[in-house]
C-alpha cells in the first residue's frame, strides 16, 4: 500500500471543507482533500444563506437556541469569513453581492421569495418585491422551469420563450459559453422590444462566464438582468463549487476526487491515516490532523439506520434526536422535524464531543443542532464554521 | 337534475364492477366517487389475486369463491393480471400440522397445488430464505387494482353509464320514506349535482356506515386497518406467502417494478384518520425478511394502509372475521354491499345486480364472467420496452413517463388532480415518490390551462403533505436521504411554505 503524508486531510468537498482546506493551505500547510464525488453544493442555489429565519443575521443568530453551533463563532469572525469569501469569489470572476449583516430576497422558480444574504452577481437584480415589472425569458422544452408559477405572483410580469436547440439546464448553459450563440440570443432579445424594466432567466446563463454574460446582456438591453435559481442540476451551485475548488487549489491544496474513505488507521488518541478507495489498490493518506466536513444526510456524512443514526467516516458519536418516530413530525411544513438537529455535537474548538481522538475537527452541515432548513443556515454557516475549524486545527498543529 | 335507474356510491372495485355488470345488462346507472377510482381499500392493498390458498384452512367458502374468481379474472382480464403463480413457504419451526390441513383444504376446494423441495423453490425464486423447508405452489397472481377499476368503468362508459369522480355525496334525497336520489358536491367547486334514481347502491367500503346514515340507516362494520410497505425493486417474480395461519407480514406480491409486503391487522374507528406505527413497518419488514432475507437491506420507498370493511363480529382478532360479503336491503330503495375482497369483487357485483334485477322484475343473465374486460386492446401489459422507445421529454425518470403521456391523460380525463395522472401512468410511484415529477406535472397542467398557477402551487403543497404522510413511516437509509433532498428543493430552493 502506498503511503503519502500530509499535515491535514480534509474529508468533504462542500463549502465547509473547501474553505477550511484553503485556509490551512494558505498558512503553508500541506493539505489534501478527499471526496467521494460532487458535493451537494452543486445542487444548491449558489446563494450564501447565513441565517435566513427571522431578523437580519446578527439578530437572527442571537435568537437561535443556545445549543446552535453558530454561538461558537464571534460576530466579527463571521463577518470576516464572509468578506474573505467575497474577495475570493470576486478574484475568480464570480462576484457576490450583499453584506453579512443584512438579508436580501431572491425570486424563486415558483414566484416565492427566498431569503438569503450574499448572492451571486447574476442574481444581484432579483426583485425585492412582487410589484416590480419583470420580463421572464424561458427556453423551449426546459422541464424544470414553468414561468406560469411566477406570473401568478408577480403582477407586472410577462414572458417569452427561446428555442436553444437543447432543453436541459446543462445543455443550454454550455451553449451560452459560445459567443455566436450568445450573440444570436441577444439579437433575438433586442427584437422582442421588452417593455418591462428587468429581464429574468432561469439560471442557465453559462458556467464560468456567467458574470460577463449577464453583464453583456445588461449593457445591450440597457436594463438589469437576473437569474432565477432552478432545481438541480443547478448552474449557480456548480459555479460556487468551482470558485471554492479553484481557490483551494491556488493555495496549494490537492484534491483526491472520487475516492471515498473506506477505513481509518488510529493509535491511542490520534487518527493516523484514512484509507481511500482508488483505482487499483487502496491508498493510505497520513496526516497530523483531520477536518470532517462530509455534510448531513444528503451529503452522505450521516446515515440513518432503522434504529439510530451513524457518522460514516470515523463512526463518531452522533446526537440522535430521539427514536425513529421522533425524527419527523406530522406537519410537513412545520420545519420542526427532529432530524434537522441530528449530527455531531462539538466543543468550542469544533472538536466532536465524546471523540476518543484529539486531532479531528468538524464543520459544516454535519454539525448537530443546526436545523439548516428551518434556520436558513446554508453556505454562510458552512464557510464560517469551516474557517473556525481551520483556526482550531492550526492552533492544535502549532 | 340527472335521472337514471341506479346510483352507485363508491368507485372501488365493487362499485366499478357493479357499473360494468349493470352496463352489460342494459341498466342505466351513475357512479359517484369522492376521490379517484380505487382511492380506498382497492388501491391500498397488495394487488394480490388470491388463489384461495390463504383461506383454505380458515374459511373454505371464501377460499372457493377466491379460486373461482381467480380463474375468471385470469381469463377476462389478462392485461391487468400477471400470472406470477404463488408459493406458500414453510420455514424452520412452522407447523407441519398446518401444512397437512392446508393441503387437505386446497384439495377439498379443488385448488391445484404442487409440493417443491427447498432446492427447487430456490431455483424458482433465488432470493428466498435458503433455510426454507419446502414450498407449495398455488395459482396466485398479481393484479393492478387501478387498471382493473378503469377497465370495468370502460364498459360502463361504452354503454352510456355516467360517472362523477371527486364528487362527495352530501345528502340522500328521500320522498315518503324512500331514497330517490342523491346530492353530490364537486369537491373542487362545491357545485351540487342532484341525481335521481329508483335504486341506490352503497358500495363505499369503509365509509358504508357513514353513507347509510345519510338515509337514516346503519351498517355496523368492523374496520380493520392493514398496513403495507413497497420496495424499490422486484425481489421475487412469484407471490410469496408464509405457510402458517394468517399473521402479520406474511405475503409478498410482485407488482410491475416493485414488491408490496404486508399486512398488519388492527381495528380502527375512523377510516379518514389512519396512521402507521413505526412498529408495524418494522414487523412487516422483519416477517417479510424471514421469507426473503434481502427485505432487510432493500430500500423501502413507502408505507401505506387501507381499511378493510368487515361485517361486524364479536371476534376480537379481525383475521377471524369472515372475508365473505353481504348485501343489506334497507327496505327503502337503498342497498349496502359490504365485506368481501378485491379477488371476489366481480362475484359481489353479480349478486348485487341480480338483486337489483329482481327488484326491477327484469330478467337478464350476468355476462361479466364470460366477456373479456373492455379496453384491454389499448394496453400492452407492462410496457417498459414501449416506454423506452420514446425517451424524449421524460418528466418522471423513475417510471419513464413522458410529457406526452401526461398531456394525453389530462386531455382524456380533464383531471385537475395529479393523483389521477399517477394512477394512469405510474408517474411519481418510483423511488423519488414524485419528488421531482410532480412539480413538472403541475407545471404542465398550468401550461394547458387546467389549473391556475395559484392552484398549481396549492396542489403542490397538498401533494407534498400527502406524499409525506405516505413515506414518513419508511424514512431511513437512502429513502431518508432522498427525502431530505426533496425537502431542500421545495422548502429551500423554491421557498415553498405552508402559506407562501
Amino acid at each position: 500500500m502506498s503511503v503519502i503524508a500530509y499535515d491535514v486531510i480534509v474529508i468533504g468537498a462542500g463549502a465547509a471543507g473547501l474553505t477550511a482546506g484553503a485556509r490551512l493551505a494558505s498558512e503553508g500547510l500541506r493539505v489534501a482533500l478527499v471526496t467521494a464525488g460532487e458535493p451537494t453544493a452543486c445542487l444548491s442555489t449558489g446563494c450564501i444563506d447565513v441565517c435566513s429565519a427571522g431578523k437580519n443575521p446578527p439578530g437572527g443568530i442571537a435568537d437561535l437556541p443556545e445549543s446552535h453551533p453558530y454561538h461558537r463563532i464571534s460576530a466579527t469572525a463571521l463577518r470576516e469569513s464572509l468578506r474573505n469569501f467575497q474577495t475570493i469569489a470576486a478574484d475568480l470572476n464570480m462576484p457576490y453581492t450583499g453584506d453579512a449583516d443584512r438579508n436580501r430576497l431572491v425570486l424563486s422558480a415558483i414566484g416565492t421569495f427566498k431569503t438569503s444574504c450574499l448572492v451571486p452577481v447574476t442574481m444581484r437584480s432579483s426583485p425585492q418585491s412582487a410589484e416590480e415589472k419583470v420580463h421572464i425569458v424561458t427556453f423551449a422544452g426546459l422541464k424544470d422551469f414553468y414561468p406560469g408559477y411566477i406570473l401568478a405572483r408577480l403582477e407586472n410580469a410577462a414572458f417569452s420563450t427561446y428555442d436553444a436547440g437543447v432543453s436541459t439546464t446543462m445543455g443550454i448553459a454550455a451553449n451560452f459559453e459560445d459567443d455566436t450563440f450568445l450573440e444570436a440570443f441577444i439579437l433575438w432579445l433586442e427584437k422582442l422590444n421588452i417593455r418591462e424594466n428587468k429581464i429574468a432567466f432561469p439560471a442557465v446563463l453559462g458556467l464560468e462566464s456567467a458574470a460577463s454574460i449577464v453583464d453583456k446582456i445588461e449593457k445591450r438591453l440597457e436594463r438589469p438582468v437576473f437569474e432565477i435559481p432552478t432545481i438541480p442540476p443547478s448552474m449557480p451551485g456548480r459555479r460556487l463549487f468551482n470558485v471554492l475548488k479553484d481557490h483551494f487549489r491556488r493555495q496549494g491544496g490537492i484534491i483526491y476526487w472520487g475516492w471515498p474513505v473506506i477505513g481509518v488507521e488510529k493509535a491511542d488518541r490520534q487518527i493516523e491515516a484514512v484509507r481511500v478507495e482508488s483505482q487499483g489498490r487502496p491508498m493510505s493518506l497520513n496526516a497530523r490532523a483531520f477536518i470532517l466536513a462530509t455534510g448531513s444526510f444528503v451529503g452522505g456524512g450521516l446515515w440513518a439506520r432503522r434504529e439510530t443514526i451513524v457518522e460514516k467516516v470515523f463512526d463518531l458519536p452522533v446526537f440522535v434526536p430521539g427514536d425513529r418516530d421522533d425524527w419527523f413530525v406530522q406537519d410537513y411544513f412545520s420545519g420542526n422535524h427532529g432530524i434537522g438537529r441530528a449530527g455531531i455535537a462539538v466543543d468550542a474548538a469544533f472538536r466532536p464531543d465524546g471523540c476518543p481522538w484529539d486531532n479531528i475537527f468538524t464543520c459544516g452541515a454535519i454539525l448537530a443542532h443546526v436545523e439548516a432548513l428551518k434556520n436558513g443556515c446554508g453556505h454562510g454557516f458552512a464557510i464560517a464554521t469551516g474557517e473556525a475549524a481551520a483556526r482550531s486545527c492550526l492552533e492544535y498543529l502549532r | 337534475m340527472i335521472k337514471t335507474d341506479v346510483i352507485i356510491i363508491g368507485g372501488g372495485a365493487t362499485g366499478c364492477g357493479i357499473a360494468r355488470d349493470l352496463a352489460l345488462r342494459g341498466i342505466p346507472h351513475c357512479l359517484i366517487e369522492k376521490g379517484d377510482l380505487a382511492a380506498g381499500a382497492t388501491g391500498a392493498c397488495h394487488g394480490l389475486l388470491h388463489s384461495g390458498g390463504r383461506y383454505a384452512v380458515s374459511d373454505p367458502v371464501a377460499a372457493k369463491e377466491c379460486y373461482d374468481e381467480n380463474r375468471i379474472l385470469r381469463r377476462i382480464g389478462e392485461k391487468c393480471v400477471e400470472r406470477t403463480g404463488g408459493l406458500f413457504v414453510r420455514l424452520p419451526g412452522d407447523s407441519k400440522m398446518f401444512r397437512e390441513r392446508f393441503l387437505r383444504g386446497c384439495d377439498d376446494i379443488g385448488i391445484p397445488t404442487e409440493i417443491l423441495s427447498s432446492t427447487r423453490a430456490l431455483e424458482l425464486v433465488p432470493n428466498l430464505n435458503p433455510a426454507l423447508e419446502e414450498a407449495i405452489v398455488v395459482p396466485d397472481c398479481s393484479i393492478d387494482p387501478f387498471r382493473l377499476c378503469l377497465l370495468n368503468m370502460k364498459t360502463s362508459q361504452i354503454k352510456g353509464g355516467l360517472s362523477f369522480t371527486r364528487h362527495r355525496v352530501v345528502e340522500i334525497v328521500r320522498s315518503h320514506g324512500r331514497c330517490i336520489g342523491v346530492k353530490a358536491a364537486d369537491v373542487y367547486t362545491g357545485e351540487i349535482k342532484e341525481i335521481h334514481a329508483n335504486i341506490l347502491v352503497n358500495a363505499s367500503g369503509a365509509w358504508t356506515d357513514r353513507v347509510a346514515r345519510l338515509a337514516g340507516c346503519e351498517v355496523p362494520l368492523t374496520l380493520s386497518k392493514g398496513s403495507l410497505v413497497i420496495t424499490n425493486h422486484r425481489l421475487t417474480d412469484m407471490v410469496i406467502n408464509r405457510l402458517r395461519p394468517a399473521s402479520d407480514g406474511d405475503i409478498i406480491v410482485p407488482n410491475e417494478a416493485v414488491c408490496l409486503a404486508g399486512t398488519t391487522s388492527l381495528l380502527v374507528e375512523d377510516p379518514d384518520r389512519i396512521g402507521i406505527e413505526p412498529a408495524e413497518v418494522d414487523t412487516i419488514i422483519g416477517e417479510a425478511g424471514r421469507m426473503i432475507p434481502h427485505f432487510n437491506s432493500t430500500r423501502i420507498i413507502r408505507a401505506f394502509s387501507g381499511v378493510r370493511p368487515l361485517l361486524k363480529s364479536q371476534k376480537l382478532d379481525s383475521r377471524e372475521i369472515s372475508r365473505g360479503f353481504q348485501i343489506i336491503d334497507h327496505q327503502n330503495g337503498l342497498y349496502s354491499i359490504v365485506g368481501g375482497k378485491l379477488t371476489t369483487f366481480r362475484l359481489m357485483a353479480e349478486k348485487m345486480v341480480d338483486t337489483i334485477m329482481a327488484a326491477f322484475n327484469l330478467k337478464r343473465d350476468c355476462e361479466t364472467a364470460e366477456r373479456p374486460l373492455d379496453g384491454q386492446e389499448e394496453l400492452s401489459g407492462y410496457p417498459l420496452n414501449k416506454r423506452l422507445a420514446d425517451m424524449k421529454n421524460i418528466v418522471c425518470e423513475c417510471e419513464l413517463v413522458t410529457r406526452g403521456d401526461v398531456e394525453r391523460i389530462i386531455e382524456q380525463t380533464g383531471t385537475r388532480h395529479v393523483g389521477d395522472i399517477s394512477h394512469r401512468t405510474r408517474l411519481g410511484m418510483g423511488p423519488c415518490q414524485g419528488g421531482f415529477c410532480t412539480f413538472r406535472a403541475l407545471g404542465i397542467m398550468h401550461d394547458m390551462d387546467i389549473l391556475t398557477a395559484e392552484q398549481s402551487v396549492q396542489s403542490l403543497r397538498e401533494f407534498l403533505e400527502r406524499r409525506f404522510r405516505g413515506i414518513r413511516y419508511a424514512l431511513w437509509g437512502d429513502q431518508l436521504r432522498e427525502e431530505q433532498l426533496v425537502e431542500y428543493i421545495y422548502l429551500g430552493i423554491l421557498a415553498l411554505g405552508k402559506h407562501s
